[in-house]
């Protein structure tokens, strides 16, 4: 049995876990759920030593149990797979099962036993692969199912799956719930932290949803629970505060001559089926879904980072979409990523070369030689109309906050005046504020008649922000919400079951 | 993660200043790249010049000019390729193929101006070899450029069977103007503040020399606003193996002849001269001006060591010295403003 009590963390102000109870039995597969941000990965981190909470004691079978860090957790009988993968892409299957823990015979590498080890995992996991074979070249799916027998091997007491199956097909995810329900036959206590609330209440003894660093809902029987009432659990009362009232109520129709970024039949494989969407001009439009299920891969293809398979992408003048990132910006698209550090800004260059990177150095709009003071006067105005603050455009972005950093990359793409804007997670890591100002500017923007695409691991924002959100599920439309359909309730349980509400188009 | 982090008068309140004054202010700005390398000449010329006085003659100096601008042309290549984070290692390689390439071509009875100019071009397509090395296999320029070191510098052995090729005669037209003077301005040092003058509008001006900074600065974001990464890369190269020939014609004018040998080394000491002169080595600026001062530099110490006696043996631990000071005295200063910026306002 494992168990956690009154586990704080803090990152300097933010408060992960405000003290935290989990109590998971040996012999049971135990739901960890909760929205993103609710400190489920803070508390894994916690459990497998990754994380030193400030506060807390956790105990194994019933011994007080200190761990110093993953190593330690594995030396201690706690097992994780994380989301993130995190296999050696040179080293063979074999070599990635026993990371840093190789059995020896003598000095040598002892292959031969740990292949007696490793071969009745894998065979439980249905994989049946060449020891020997370097795990490069494996598909994403058997790479997740090996870090799976990679955890399996070391015997735990205690398994901890982060987002296991958000890699695997159906089939695989199939023979997964096998393998932990033999696993409870063992007296294995499993961890279990899953978006797939279905495949969770499938599986699962057991239930705790946190909230806000909090435990809302301590280890229930899973039998007790719906997807509904997982949903109400996890978002708690502020379910409420986005019920608002919209100017329209019903469903959002496509007149057929509105100019409109449509894909048509588009697949890419592994991430879209044959996906036709029409995004019209002049409204914010949300892509939702749980990670994989092709919400992102739409905003790759229209940006030309991802090409089709299958299929076409027509932007709103009619024009095909062309090949490439450059391409694609060069036809009036402009990519907003939530990951500005990387994507967005050059920190250590003033507001006003950030501001002419797209217009004036990458689209030469300003011809052969650019005029610094030009530039500067027109990043002066997007500065002014932006709110962006700052004493003056001659400022590196680094010293601004991320919210105005935010709004520097808006102020880069404005300045080349797109017709589709795809906004990827634009708010990340930005107060509540500048995040107010930032969703002004897409209802700007879409007034303007641009396409506004905009993904976002959040269901509220989605659901305050958007005039209609297109739900994906397993690479296809699975719902467009709008009107009164469009709440954070209904939105995350359709992203989660992949069904649509009986009566939304 | 608040807005405003207390700091004195909140200039979140002011507008934006609309336009800086930017002749006073701007210029000096502009001008502290490579200030350092600027004040450093001069102390250690007076310097020199204070024990030797026959160093501060004219001709001395000119002479020093008209050394430094091989390597200065070199390393104005290298600022624009480690301003995006690139590098190139075969330019001493390319320096001598093209040298011997100009002096076999007008032996072979070509105009030598012809023949400079095929040189210049020829210098070129060395450049788009190495930027395609590196797009097409993947490799990083660092691994490219030194495979490239070793093979145009052997195709310069095996051409010249590995001895000196003479070029066009000492009284050839061509020849006289390239070593000649105006004024008692080495021509070659003439084509040299040209280039950097040149260079410095293509660097600060021109969407080449923004695309160049940009891709420095943060890679992904310039790929990530529509900036050709792979486009800009092979023209930074063509741009470095094009002086790279330029440096080698100039060679061959004033010296008459194409030693294989020649040039190795120099894409040490034009890394050195750009860095010296307050080129990041982290990429995203770029001096040309510093660059060629750089050069300067090292020709400063080369002919002050001389002037003290100092055996010419020392003279690349000299050189060492001089590239650990600027390095060193670099880091420091970015240090010192990183640490001042740190506990300035954080808007």
């Amino acid at each position: 049995m494992l168990e956690a009590q009154g586990i704080r963390k803090a990152y300097g102000g933010v408060v992960a876990l405000a003290g935290v109870d989990l109590t998971v039995r040996a012999g049971s597969v135990h739901a960890l759920l909760g929205e993103n941000g609710a400190g489920k990965s803070t508390l894994v981190k916690v459990l497998v030593g990754a994380v030193t909470p400030d506060a807390g004691v956790l105990r194994l079978g019933g011994k007080d149990l200190t761990v110093a860090n993953t190593a330690d957790a594995v030396d201690k009988g706690i097992a994780v797979v994380s989301q993130e993968l995190s296999l050696f892409p040179d080293l063979d299957v074999l070599s990635n099962l026993f990371p840093m823990r190789e059995y020896k015979r003598g000095p040598l590498v002892d292959r031969r036993g740990m292949a007696a080890k490793a071969r009745p995992v894998l065979d439980e996991l249905g994989l049946d692969l060449a020891l020997d074979a370097p795990v490069e070249h494996l598909p994403l799916d058997q790479r997740q199912l090996l870090e799976i027998a990679r955890a399996l091997v070391t015997d735990p007491a205690v398994l901890i799956l982060d987002e296991p199956t958000s890699a695997l097909h159906s089939r695989e995810s199939e023979r997964l719930h096998d393998v932990l329900r033999r696993l409870r036959t063992r007296d294995v206590a499993v961890v279990y932290v899953s978006h797939h609330l279905e495949d969770v209440l499938a599986v699962c003894d057991e239930v705790t949803i946190m909230r806000d660093g909090r435990v809302a809902v301590p280890s229930v029987p899973a039998s007790t629970l719906t997807v509904d009432r997982i949903v109400q659990h996890m978002l708690g009362d502020k379910v409420a505060a986005v019920v608002e009232e919209r100017a329209h109520s019903g469903a959002l129709a496509v007149e057929p001559g509105q100019p409109a970024l449509r894909l048509e039949n588009v697949t890419v494989p592994g991430q879209l089926q044959d996906v036709d969407l029409v995004v019209p001009c002049g409204r914010v439009v949300g892509l939702a879904g749980i990670a994989g299920a092709g919400h992102r891969a739409v905003l790759d293809v229209a940006s030309g980072v991802a090409r089709p398979s299958r299929g076409r992408v027509v932007l709103p003048d009619g024009s095909p979409l062309k090949a490439g990132l450059r391409g694609a910006i060069s036809q009036g698209v402009a990519i907003v990523s939530g990951d500005r550090k990387r994507f967005g800004v050059m920190l250590d260059k003033p507001i006003w070369d950030n501001i002419g990177q797209v217009s004036s150095v990458a689209l030469r709009r300003d011809g052969m030689v650019i005029r610094a003071g030009k530039v500067r006067e027109r990043a002066a105005e997007h500065v002014r109309r932006l709110g962006i603050k700052t004493p003056s455009v001659d400022l590196e972005v680094g010293m601004l906050s991320g919210g105005n950093q935010q709004k520097v990359v808006f102020a880069k793409w404005l300045e080349a005046r797109p017709t589709v804007l795809l906004l990827d997670d634009p708010t990340r890591g930005i107060d509540v504020g500048a995040k107010a100002e930032i969703y002004g500017l897409f209802r700007e923007q879409a007034d303007n008649g641009a396409v506004q695409l905009v993904a976002s691991s959040d269901p509220r924002e989605l659901a305050s922000v958007c005039d209609e959100v297109i739900v994906f599920y397993d690479g296809k439309v699975c719902a467009r919400l709008s009107g009164r359909h469009l709440d954070a309730h209904t939105l995350l349980e359709v992203m989660n079951t992949g069904i649509a509400p009986a009566d939304a188009a | 993660m608040s807005e405003t982090t207390v700091s004195t008068p909140t200039p979140t309140e002011q507008p934006p200043a609309p336009r800086q004054p930017r002749n006073g202010f701007g210029r000096t700005l502009l001008a502290q790249e490579y200030l350092g390398v600027l004040i450093a000449t001069l102390a250690l010329v007076l310097l020199i010049g204070a024990f030797h006085p026959r160093f501060l003659q004219f001709d001395q100096l000119m002479a020093i000019l008209n050394q430094a601008t091989y390597i200065g042309i070199l390393a104005c290549g290298m600022a624009f390729l480690l301003a995006m984070r690139e590098l190139d290692l075969s330019v001493g390689s390319v320096y001598a193929l093209t040298a011997l390439a100009c002096a076999m071509l007008t032996t072979a009875g070509m105009n030598p101006w012809l023949a400079a100019v095929l040189a210049i071009v020829a210098g070129g397509l060395l450049g788009l070899f190495n930027a395609l090395l590196i797009q097409y296999f993947g490799l990083p320029s660092i691994v490219a450029t030194l495979a490239t070191l070793a093979m145009f510098r052997g195709l310069t052995l095996a051409l010249s069977d590995g001895t000196q090729v003479l070029g066009p005669p000492v009284d050839d037209p061509f020849s006289q103007v390239i070593s000649g003077d105006v004024l008692g301005v080495p021509v070659t040092g003439i084509v040299l503040v040209v280039v950097v003058i040149v260079l410095t509008v293509v660097l600060r001006a021109t969407p080449f020399g923004y695309r160049v900074r940009s891709i420095g600065s943060n890679p992904d974001a310039a790929l990530f606003s529509g900036i050709p990464v792979n486009r800009v890369r092979m023209q930074a190269f063509v741009l470095s193996g094009a002086l790279g020939g330029l440096a080698g014609v100039l060679t061959i004018g004033y010296l008459g002849a194409a030693d294989p040998n020649t040039g190795s080394g120099y894409e040490l000491l034009a890394i050195a001269a750009a860095v010296i002169g307050g080129t990041s080595l982290a990429g995203g600026k770029a001096t040309i001006v510093g660059a060629a001062l750089g050069a300067v530099l090292l020709g400063v110490v080369a002919s002050g060591l001389a002037y003290f006696s100092v055996p010419i043996n020392w003279n690349q631990f000299a050189t060492g010295a001089v590239i650990l000071g600027a390095v060193s005295l670099d880091s420091a200063v970015r240090r010192r403003r990183r640490a001042r910026a740190g506990s300035g306002t954080h808007l």
